[in-house]
């Protein structure tokens, strides 16, 4: 996962399950980056990310008891966001068809990458479908490889091999060169 | 080009953090859902949705299991009447039958006895 969910580890996990307050919020602020991210992603907007977020973790404290490990905890948390993620997208999609696109935040630019093209990679993030977006989101956030992908998101591997594929296709032909003088020129 | 979209994607892939007010209430929250009574006995509260849902449930199975006694005891009854008709009707029978026996053997010493009583004649 990230640095920050390595320094937990299965005896602050033990603390945690036993109901110490103290291990309980190191868990979160552990994991919580990861989750929230998936679901900024995921879902495009702030305020849902932070709703599943809570509920992500609310479910887990109701299941502490049942997860064994550090690394049982971050298959968990990756599992049950994006499959929640998934099926909000499903329910929104059933329901409106509202685009998600009003903001670009949800990708990083702490490399100093350009925000046009981030822009543009978040564009072609939206109009992938649920399961697609949680398979690149699983490979190149959480730099999963297909067979832990698979696991998560309970599909076969050659399917987290076909969106990835597909996807990577898409991406190749829409994303605009790294060129800064083409992004300048583009920008009002 | 694969490589490089790749990295592309990593880079604007990597983790972010929510705001500190989020942490900080996120923390509260499940801190406070941990303490709580329900959580303690592994019991998650139930919405005023599903309560009604289970109300509704309850008081329909209540309804179907007092609809299957009701239907039971209806017909035991009828079939205990079912009995006491069959004893009486055997009861009937026993009884016509020995007043027959008893005719019969009126009639077998009354159709036997005039020859016995005239010896003279």
């Amino acid at each position: 996962m990230t640095e920050a969910t390595q320094d937990f580890s299965d005896e602050q996990l033990a603390k945690a399950r036993a109901g110490e307050a103290a291990a309980l919020a190191l868990l979160i602020r552990a994991h919580q980056r990861s989750v929230y991210s998936l679901a900024l992603r995921m879902l495009g907007a702030r305020d849902l990310a932070e709703d599943l977020t809570q509920d992500v973790f609310m479910q887990l404290n109701g299941n502490l008891k049942s997860i064994a490990s550090n690394t049982h905890l971050v298959f968990w948390l990756r599992k049950v966001t994006t499959h929640r993620a998934i099926d909000q997208l499903r329910q929104r999609a059933r329901m409106e068809t509202t685009p998600l696109d009003d903001e670009t935040p949800h990708l990083s630019t702490v490399d100093g990458g350009d925000p046009l093209l981030q822009r543009h990679l978040w564009r072609l993030l939206v109009n992938l479908s649920p399961p697609a977006r949680a398979v690149l989101l699983l490979r190149y956030q959480e730099d999963l490889d297909p067979s832990d992908i698979a696991r998560t998101l309970d599909m076969p591997v050659n399917t987290v091999k076909s969106h990835l594929k597909r996807s990577l296709e898409t991406l190749r032909q829409e994303m605009p060169s790294p060129e800064p003088s083409r992004c300048e020129g583009n920008s009002t | 080009m694969s490589e490089e979209l790749e990295s592309r994607l990593r880079a604007a892939f990597r983790p972010v953090a929510p705001s500190d007010e989020f942490t900080q209430n996120l923390i509260a929250r499940v801190a406070a859902d941990q303490r709580s009574p329900s959580n303690a006995r592994g019991v998650r509260e139930r919405s005023p949705k599903a309560s009604a849902w289970w109300l509704s449930a309850s008081m329909a199975a209540s309804l179907l299991v007092a609809a299957g006694i009701q239907q039971h005891v209806q017909e035991r009854r009828e079939r205990e009447r079912g009995l006491e008709a069959r004893r009486e009707v055997i009861e009937a029978l026993r009884v016509t039958s020995q007043k027959l026996n008893l005719a019969y053997e009126v009639i077998k010493s009354q159709s036997s006895s005039p020859a016995d009583d005239a010896p003279g004649v």
